[in-house]
């Protein structure tokens, strides 16, 4: 499928803007028209990136004319909001090595969910995969002590040497991070690891990667929906799940997460829920227990985003849909970041 | 142990200020201390001076807008403000008639009472501890206590004065006229009044209650019952997932279907951030002394705390914007028991902030 618009260069009005405004770097949609696009994965061999999107998991492939191919099909459709409502599937994915796709769902209610790890090769199978191809199964996590009604809503994924961390939104009280331990390579049970609302006191774990030292996770926690400015950055110690580290960002609802592996700036998008139009893409600078967040792109409902091989940034966003038609994007940063 | 924290007082305090002073302009504050640091923190030709001000355990760092720094002078006369009701156009209803301090700050009917008797169409919310809320009323429409304090005082079915009005009759009254020269260095001015209102009710807290001294670890602060109902509201119960942090609310929006019945529904939030998933959402309130400020709901429309559980067990009432977080919790009667103890034991403060009116000018 090769996108009408792809390679439409959207040229920052801020660029003509007068002298002392910092010009917004230029950008390339490479992908449009996708359902609520809302997860980024590289494959690091060929340089593929897997979109998680509404109606199943995509291989974008690169080059001239970038193409999208559905590699992983046949999920539900759950429904995320009260108004504005979004459809949502699998919401989030990740590498395992270079041949295991991790899929987290978010198609089905609570304590249903599950999370897939999806053999993949070097490109995308004649007929899409479905969950029944699953290499491992991870989950459910049923209603029971830890999670009043089961956990749902997975997101975001790290992989780290020793384990699999994906953010949760179920039980709200808690907040929880699941862990998936590795052991010769295979994934093993997803347990209830962190519980970030106890420790931060604020709603929603969602972006999650690793420290570039690999010593840390780094979480957003996105906040109430309705309630701005509440979005806040954390770390915590992977082996044991201890707090580390609370900032607040200022920010309204951070949905990911990733650090430049050029620069090792940290980067994220902020949905900005209650105020769209001041949503975008930011450079979050940490100096001891302050963090000051700069704008880098204007942007429509991002939802998440990841460096590339090629060393840019690809972010997708929901954008705003016209007659009901998809309008999520991905978009590369042209610039150096 | 109670959190302590300085508070700059440049701009309002040209001479060091004395214990004895502050305790004599605080009279009925009986649960606030003020005191100074010592001369030699002073800096020397700078005419300012520090004070600290005691928060109950349990509760944050109270944050004062730049524009709006804490005096003793300003609380007080807010305090003043806040009980006259010459502020209302029958000179009968102060912010007191329908947030009284012996009622948990709200006034212990469903629905407000303003001038000529006339009925508001949602509870009082109480005052305590608003110094931590991100937005003032039920729907949020305003976010500062300072914006706040001047919307009942305008309301027709309120206090049904236009701002110049009450300006023009506190600026009659010597005794206000000149405590705002003296604390704002104007004659009476509205936004000095939203101003000294918003640093009275600042002070008044609610914290260091037994919850607070168990989770400092005095493991015996709270009864087994208020234990176990603990326990439950972090737990089972699922209060936490909107009822969390240490002023017990996530400061946002929740539909739990409470007048969701009604043929025209009051949409709450909705009415001002026009976000369609807001209708029939109202703020989460406070729970800190929540056993003082019956009945419940932004309609007052619950009339106990084993009521408001009782709710919350049905999975509250379900409508199109149901918040996701409200379905039936299955608990039983000693589970609801147990809950409604750890509410009333377990949150009430040790020293309730039980202002008495203070002489008026």
């Amino acid at each position: 499928m090769i996108f009408k618009n792809a390679w439409l260069v959207a040229v920052s009005a801020s660029l003509m803007c007068a002298v002392g405004f910092a010009a917004e770097p230029k950008t390339t949609v490479v992908a449009d028209g996708i359902d609520n696009p809302s997860g980024l994965a590289v494959q690091q061999s060929t340089g593929d990136i897997f979109v998680a999107a509404h109606t199943g998991v995509y291989r974008l492939v690169l080059g001239a004319k970038p193409t999208l191919h559905k590699e992983v099909g046949d999920f539900a459709t759950d429904i995320y909001g009260k108004g504005p409502k979004y459809n949502i599937g699998p919401l989030g994915v990740g590498m395992l090595g270079d041949d295991h796709l991790i899929v987290a769902d978010g198609s089905n209610p609570d304590e249903k969910e599950v999370v897939l790890v999806m053999p993949v090769g070097k490109a995308a199978p004649k007929a899409p995969h479905t969950a029944k191809d699953a290499a491992f199964v991870l989950g459910p996590i049923k209603a029971g002590k830890d999670s009043a009604k089961g956990e749902g809503n997975y997101y975001g994924v790290a992989v780290g040497h020793h384990a699999i961390f994906i953010t949760c939104n179920g039980d709200d009280t808690k907040g929880w991070i699941a862990k998936s331990e590795l052991k010769e390579h295979k994934p093993g049970e997803l347990k209830p690891f962190i519980a970030t609302k106890l420790a931060t006191n604020v709603d929603a774990p969602v972006g999650i990667t690793f420290s570039p030292d690999s010593k840390h996770l780094v979480v957003s926690q996105m906040g109430e929906m309705n309630v701005p400015n509440d979005s806040l950055l954390t770390t915590y110690n992977p082996d044991d799940g201890k707090s580390i580290k609370i900032w607040k960002t200022g920010l309204h609802d951070i949905a990911g997460l990733a650090y430049s592996p050029k620069t090792g700036k940290l980067y994220v998008v902020d949905f900005a829920w209650v105020k769209t139009s001041e949503g975008g893409l930011f450079e979050l600078t940490v100096e001891g227990d302050k963090v000051t967040a700069t704008k880098v792109l204007s942007l429509d409902k991002p939802t998440s985003l990841t460096f590339g091989k090629d060393g840019h940034l690809y972010i997708t966003e929901f954008g705003t849909s016209k007659d009901n038609k998809p309008a999520g994007k991905i978009i590369r940063v042209d610039a150096d970041l | 142990m109670p959190r302590r924290f300085g508070l700059s007082f440049s701009l309002y305090s040209p001479r060091l200020l004395s214990c004895a002073s502050l305790v004599l302009m605080l009279g009925g504050f009986g649960y606030m201390s003020f005191s100074p640091i010592s001369a030699e923190d002073k800096p020397p030709i700078e005419k300012s001076s520090i004070i600290v001000f005691k928060v109950p355990s349990g509760l944050p760092e109270i944050i004062h807008p730049a524009d709006n720094p804490i005096t003793p002078e300003k609380v007080a006369l807010g305090a003043q403000l806040y009980f006259d009701p010459r502020l209302s156009s029958d000179g009968k209803v102060s912010c007191a008639s329908c947030h009284d301090p012996a009622k948990g700050w709200s006034n212990g009917e469903a629905v407000a009472t303003g001038v000529n008797g006339l009925k508001g169409g949602r509870s009082a919310p109480t005052v305590l501890n608003t110094a931590f809320q991100v937005f003032q009323f039920w729907d949020g429409r305003m976010n500062t206590l300072e914006e706040q304090a001047l919307g009942p005082i305008q309301n027709p079915i309120e206090m049904n004065m236009t701002l110049p009005e009450v300006v023009k009759r506190l600026n009659g009254i010597p005794g206000y006229k000149s405590q705002f020269q003296k604390v704002f260095k104007t004659d009476v001015t509205s936004e000095g009044i939203g101003k000294a209102i918003a640093a009275f009710e600042r002070t008044v807290l609610s914290g260091d209650s037994p919850y607070d001294r168990f989770t400092a670890g005095d493991a015996k602060a709270l009864s087994p019952a208020a234990e176990r109902g603990r326990d439950l509201f972090f737990g089972a119960a699922r209060c936490s997932s909107c009822h969390s942090g240490p002023n017990f609310t996530d400061n946002a929006f929740h539909n739990i279907g409470i007048g969701m019945h009604h043929k025209e529904p009051d949409h709450g939030r909705y009415a001002s951030s026009k976000l369609e998933g807001d209708k029939g959402a109202f703020k989460t309130p406070t729970l800190r002394d929540i056993a003082r400020s019956a009945p419940y709901m932004h309609d007052g429309s619950l009339k106990t705390l084993e009521e408001v559980v009782a709710h919350y067990n049905k999975g509250g009432f379900p409508n199109e914007y149901l918040d996701e977080e409200i379905f039936p919790l299955k608990l039983t009667k000693e589970q609801i028991a147990d809950l409604v103890t750890f509410m009333k034991e377990g949150l009430s403060s040790s020293k309730y902030p039980d202002v008495k009116p203070p002489k008026l000018p």
